[in-house]
């Protein structure tokens, strides 16, 4: 089984960013970088598929960015996750139409032969969303968005996709391209072993052929100030105001 | 003796020591599986003073009040029976030989007296230990993994061999001679015993104290640095050829005496490791492999997953070991395997190591906020105080709990407050501060280990730091202890230590003690402090000059007994399944003491006895020595 | 000469509308008042479809579109999309809008690849111009707000839900039946069955409120205050503290901190919990956070928005009276 994954570099998320003096990107000073949260899953969710084959090694997980330079650091840590190979698609300015992405994701994933595409449901950091299913239309596969339970029986797909208080059974034939939600597999940590083994396994680098960018990015800014908490009262007293402002000012009621 | 019968008897003898050096070749082709290991043959003098106090002195063989003199009574009485045995043999070579004409006669007759005094010593101790063996049930003379039987043959051969030795004194003729062959056959039987049963601690243990580094020379508790940059085949040990030969070695020192089971606070709390399975498992695989049996390791097959992460390295188990083995070195090589081979872990460990690697601290927690806690309180942090061309004094390290935790962050506080009321010309680092990475290398990622170390080591030389003080005994241990393994060399002194030399500077200005009421604390002993660092007395000694109405009361365990509180090894970031938790163990006995307050010197000791206490709803208190000086602090 | 009517799809699940239907149509009345078009709602489902056409014409549909086929009782994500670009591609609209639930995350991005057009997703204010439109969107797990322009002739949008408050906007909302481009049974990707989770504990990581416990509750059976609590909020699951899961009253599944779930829901409500470093790394980033805690002292205080003092065996009864009575009225 050849099984195609896609992954962003992304910085990790729990720091606090700093817009850049462009205005339209973070300011990467002091960020450390890894595999997009959902990527990561897509990531093990593949590596476990290659495992449970009859015959594993006949199986290949082949991972694919596309990004400046510096995602392929972010290629080798899929790798040393067991990845078996890597291509790089080298593009050094940041593009935000998920369109023009996918044109460039397409045009890659075409004659691959790939019997599964593995994307995150979405890159946690600009959170589209969309990029899966425009690849699926340019590649002509079938796609099922956000699964949670990933199953593969004679040459299906079979899938569970996590509604608002539901859930839903899908299915479709392959070669097929999914985008995976959290709950598949917690991702394994790389073993130093791996981080070795990655150092050595092939890591192509090829232009991308982005598509034309209708939607840009015109700025980045932060979110207005969290307000500072307060002690609202004592005793069960406080409980209409707590309500009232529930309703009213957080809006969550 | 005819002449007749003494040359059989010198066939006998060549035989039998011939017998005894072919095991003796065969021990040592088993400990060459194992790997090259640290030149041990540095400090000579301090290892002759291990060799005297642990070895000959039975230091720590009267650990146990019951079983230490019983014991010293056979080795002392095996020590001075084996002049006379040695005698004996060669007389019954070489007959009508005696140490006589080399001595004078009152020393002679003082050699003949002390062979019947501890000949009697010997029955009567081996006596009492068959007694407290078969009638006593105590509890860490038992164990799945011990060999119940042999200690039952061991004691009646050495009592047989006490009673044929006085009755072929006793006896002429035809019995004598039946007793003196009895007895020499049964002490070379003895001998050619040994390497089949765990006596062989009789030959190998002195050695073993005499190799050992487990009572410095080297430093106590530091692990083995690894090079993982060059073409490693294993990481750590998955099996016995992958431990060194001194582990190996450990393995035949070891007389099953449980000594160090019955101190392991994951066994006494009920979990499955006992570090006296893990040694004699080293054994009894080295054994196997020695005789071709390739298919098992000892990791898996012999020690699980189980037992290794239950370990919270306190060392009580190696502080305890009367022969010196180092029974954690070989938990700690097991960790690195599972972990930098396999990536096997508790699961619910992994987020600290991403965030450690991501962030720098175990808990995700913004970098940036580090220096937060000083915020109002005008420290500077060295890169302030390098733009200003100045040097501080000391580097204050205050470590992740206390840069994060909210209760830990007190304790922060609080020893500012002292350095401050002493004016020392102090520095944080601020944001430029890592996890010292303690807690992985101790979980076996030695590679995240020595990431941060080396980022850390860094900056400390980037700012020219020469000496350091902490109020964390792991960030203590690494900085000062492990640090030097990669080129980083500092002065480290930990906040207790440091409080006490300034007070006894006169530089702590305290409250005069009017009408102060009598405060009765109890003192919790940090692991990484006492029996990695041996920092006992100036925690104690701190609080005695802060608080003079104080009334310290010990616990039952305490000092280099002191038992852990639950979070070394990085078992703060692993769930406690099975058993009583730890911390719950320890503060019970805290509880216990009476005492109206509970000090610690750690944030993870702290940690543990204060969410254990409260749980028992609970008003005692528990505070850091800092705060108790803090506290009486004239403003 | 520029589109000037606007596309609305209306979500629904079972035969019953979502709220996200009339966001939808909301937001586009919006813009077709300003553009002087109409609002052309899309329905899609098995047979009696159609009755719900009514609800959207009351938020402003001019015309409501009805698909109205068995192929569609369950979501059927190929036929829709198909059916939807194709009435994209053939009449000329200024905007289409989705809603970013579940479906419409799986369904905007399809249309937007058949029209092969671009798609502004998960947008939380919008501005439709005369040759762009601008918006804003949230990434990096809400710490940056992003502002985007989009440029096409019919511009697809997917937004947030919550983004629009439905609004009554009374029109005609003309039925026109409409058929499947493709036929709905040759579709690749099936829906097989959709399951209601009646009764099921809402997940962690879905639930929108949270109600926490920690060990200010005493012990373990005053957690059904908790349990009551969420219940009362009706989207809310129930989480614990380590401390709590260490003694068992709660399973580890329930622990929500460094060794258990990170959680970012709208609204944490921190019952009987100090704050340990161990669990707010596990909560922080929620949107609201409530405290309640009988020591003023305690961490929790400092990330809670609103804190109350007090006992929580006392006040937690009377607030979940509180949210009974409130949700009642929404």
């Amino acid at each position: 089984m050849k099984i195609a994954v896609l992954i962003k570099r992304v910085p990790d998320m729990d720091l606090r960013f700093k817009i850049a003096s462009n205005g339209t990107s973070v300011d990467e000073s002091g960020l450390k970088f890894d595999i997009s949260d959902f990527d990561g899953y897509a990531v093990e969710a593949a590596l476990q598929t290659k495992e449970k084959q009859a015959d594993p090694a006949a199986s290949e997980v082949v991972v694919i960015s596309l990004g400046p330079d510096v995602v392929q650091e972010t290629l080798r840590k899929a790798m040393s996750l067991g990845a078996d190979r890597a291509i790089h698609l080298k593009c050094d300015t940041p593009v935000h139409d998920s369109y023009a992405i996918a044109t460039a994701l397409a045009a890659e994933l075409k004659g691959g032969g790939y019997d599964l595409v593995m994307f995150g449901r979405m890159s946690i950091d600009t959170a589209n969303q969309s990029t899966g299913p425009i690849v699926a239309e340019l590649l002509g596969l079938p796609i099922i968005t956000a699964i949670s339970k990933l199953g593969l029986e004679g040459g299906r797909v079979k899938a569970r996709r996590e509604l608002e208080g539901s859930y839903e059974l899908i299915e479709c034939p392959m070669p097929a391209v999914v985008t995976i939600d959290e709950g598949i597999a917690r991702p394994r940590y790389p073993s130093l072993k791996g981080i070795m083994a990655a150092k050595k396994k092939p890591l192509e680098v090829k232009p991308a052929q982005v598509g034309e960018e209708r939607y840009k990015l015109d700025k980045m800014e932060l979110p207005p100030e969290r307000a500072a908490g307060r002690i609202i009262g004592e005793g069960k007293d406080a409980v209409p105001e707590l309500v009232r402002l529930l309703k009213e000012e957080a809006k969550v009621l | 003796m005819t002449s007749a019968s003494s040359m059989v008897f010198t066939v006998v003898v060549v035989a039998a020591l011939g017998f005894f050096a072919y095991n003796v070749q065969r021990l040592v082709g088993e400990l060459r599986l194992g790997h090259r290991d640290d030149v041990r043959w540095n400090d000579l003098p301090r290892r002759f003073w291990n060799l005297l106090q642990i070895g000959l002195f039975q230091k720590k063989i009267f650990r146990d009040s019951v079983a230490g003199p019983m014991h010293a009574a056979i080795f002392w009485g095996f020590c001075v029976l084996t002049l006379g045995t040695t005698e004996m043999i060669v007389a019954g070579m070489f007959p009508g030989f005696s140490f006589a004409p080399f001595v004078p006669a009152p020393l002679y007759r003082f050699y003949e007296m002390n062979q019947d005094l501890w000949g009697a010593l010997v029955i009567a101790a081996v006596s009492f230990a068959l007694f407290r063996r078969l009638t006593k049930r105590v509890k860490r003379l038992q164990g799945k993994e011990t060999h119940a039987d042999d200690p039952l043959l061991i004691l009646s051969w050495i009592g047989v061999l006490m009673i044929t030795m006085f009755a072929s004194h006793a006896t002429t003729g035809v019995l004598h001679d039946l007793f003196w062959w009895s007895h020499a056959l049964l002490v070379l039987g003895f001998l050619n015993y040994l390497p089949y049963s765990k006596h062989l601690h009789v030959v190998v243990s002195l050695p073993n104290v005499f190799l050992s580094n487990t009572s410095g020379p080297g430093v106590i508790g530091a692990m083995r640095p690894m090079d993982l940059e060059g073409d490693v085949a294993v990481f750590g040990a998955k099996d016995v050829t992958d431990l060194s030969w001194k582990s190996l070695l450990d393995g035949f020192a070891c007389t099953e005496c449980g000594r160090c089971t019955s101190v392991c606070p994951a066994n006494i709390t009920g979990k499955l490791l006992s570090p006296r399975k893990i040694v004699i498992n080293v054994r009894e695989r080295l054994e196997a492999e020695a005789k071709g049996d390739h298919s098992k390791t000892l990791l898996d097959d012999f020690i699980t997953e189980e037992e290794l992460w239950s370990c919270t390295t306190c060392r009580a188990c190696v502080q305890e070991c009367p022969v010196s083995i180092d029974q954690l070195s070989v938990i700690l090589e097991l960790r690195r395997n599972l972990v930098l081979g396999e990536s096997r872990f508790p699961a619910e460990v992994m987020p600290a190591f991403e965030s450690m690697e991501q962030r720098g601290s175990p808990w995700a927690f913004d970098p940036g906020d580090r220096g937060k806690w000083a915020a109002g309180l005008d420290i500077p942090t060295m890169a302030e105080m390098a733009e200003r061309n100045e040097r501080p004094e000391v580097l204050y390290w205050v470590g992740c709990m206390g840069s994060f935790d909210d209760r830990a962050k007190k304790t922060t506080v609080a020893f500012a407050k002292i350095l401050k009321a002493a004016h020392v010309n102090f520095a944080i680092l601020g944001q430029e501060e890592k996890c010292n990475g303690d807690v992985a290398r101790r979980m076996g990622n030695e590679y995240l280990y020595q990431m941060l170390a080396k980022e850390n080591i860094a900056t400390l030389d980037r700012y020219g730091v020469k000496t350091v003080v902490t109020a964390c005994p792991h960030c203590f241990h690494q900085i000062g202890n492990e640090y030097p393994q990669f080129g980083g060399n500092y002065e480290v002194v930990h906040h207790s230590t440091y409080i006490e030399s300034l007070m006894a500077a006169g530089r702590v200005p305290l409250r005069e003690d009017l009408h102060e009421p009598v405060r009765t604390f109890t003192y919790h002993d940090s692991c990484y402090l006492g029996r990695y660092n041996d920092v006992y007395d100036a925690p104690r000694e701190t609080m005695k000059r802060a608080l003079p109405m104080l009334n310290l009361v010990e616990m039952p365990r305490s000092k280099d007994r002191g038992l852990c509180c639950g979070a070394g090894g990085g078992r703060m970031f692993m769930e406690e399944k099975v058993g009583k938790r730890i911390n719950a163990e320890r503060a019970e006995e805290a509880l216990a003491t009476g005492a109206d307050a509970i000090a610690v010197a750690c944030p993870f000791c702290m940690t543990m006895m204060a969410d254990s206490i409260k749980s028992r709803d609970s008003h005692v208190e528990v505070y850091d020595v800092a705060e108790v000086v803090a506290g009486r602090l004239a403003v | 000469m520029a589109n000037t009517n606007v596309f609305a799809f209306a979500e629904s699940r079972s035969g019953e509308l979502r709220r996200a239907a009339l966001e939808a149509v909301t937001a586009a009345r919006g813009v077709a008042d300003s553009t002087g078009g109409q609002v052309h709602a899309m329905l899609a489902g098995g047979p009696g479809i159609a009755a719900l056409a009514a609800k959207l014409a009351a938020c402003g549909a001019d015309v409501v579109l009805v698909l109205e086929n068995p192929g569609f009782a369950n979501y059927n994500p190929e036929a829709l999309a198909a059916t939807i670009a194709g009435r994209l591609t053939s009449n000329g609209y200024r905007a289409a809008f989705f809603i970013a639930s579940a479906q419409g995350r799986d369904l905007a991005p399809r249309v937007a690849a058949k029209c092969q057009l671009p798609i502004a997703a998960d947008v939380t204010e919008f501005s439709v111009g005369a040759d762009a439109v601008t918006v804003k969107h949230p990434g990096y797990t809400g710490k940056i707000i992003q502002s985007f322009t989009l440029r096409a002739a019919t511009a697809i949008l997917s937004l947030r839900p919550g983004a629009v408050l439905p609004r009554e906007s009374a029109k005609p909302g003309t039925v026109e039946q409409i058929t499947s481009a493709i036929d709905p049974s040759s579709a690749r990707v099936v829906v097989t069955s959709t399951v209601r989770s009646e009764g099921a504990k809402l997940d962690l990581g879905e639930a929108p409120v949270i109600v926490s416990g920690g060990r200010g509750l005493r012990e373990s059976g005053n957690f059904k205050l908790v349990e009551d609590l969420a219940a009362a909020f009706g989207n809310a699951a129930v989480g614990a503290t380590r401390a709590v899961t260490d003694e068992g009253w709660r399973p580890h599944s329930d622990q929500i901190g460094q060794t258990g779930r990170l959680v970012s829901p709208q609204l944490y409500i921190a019952c009987g919990i100090s704050g340990a470093i161990q669990h707010l790394a596990g909560m922080r980033t929620s949107k609201t956070i409530v405290a309640i805690n009988r020591d003023k002292e305690a961490p929790i205080f400092k990330v809670a928005d609103y804190g109350i003092v007090g006992d929580v065996l006392e006040i937690l009864p009377v607030l979940t009276a509180a949210v009974k009575e409130a949700k009642k009225g929404a």
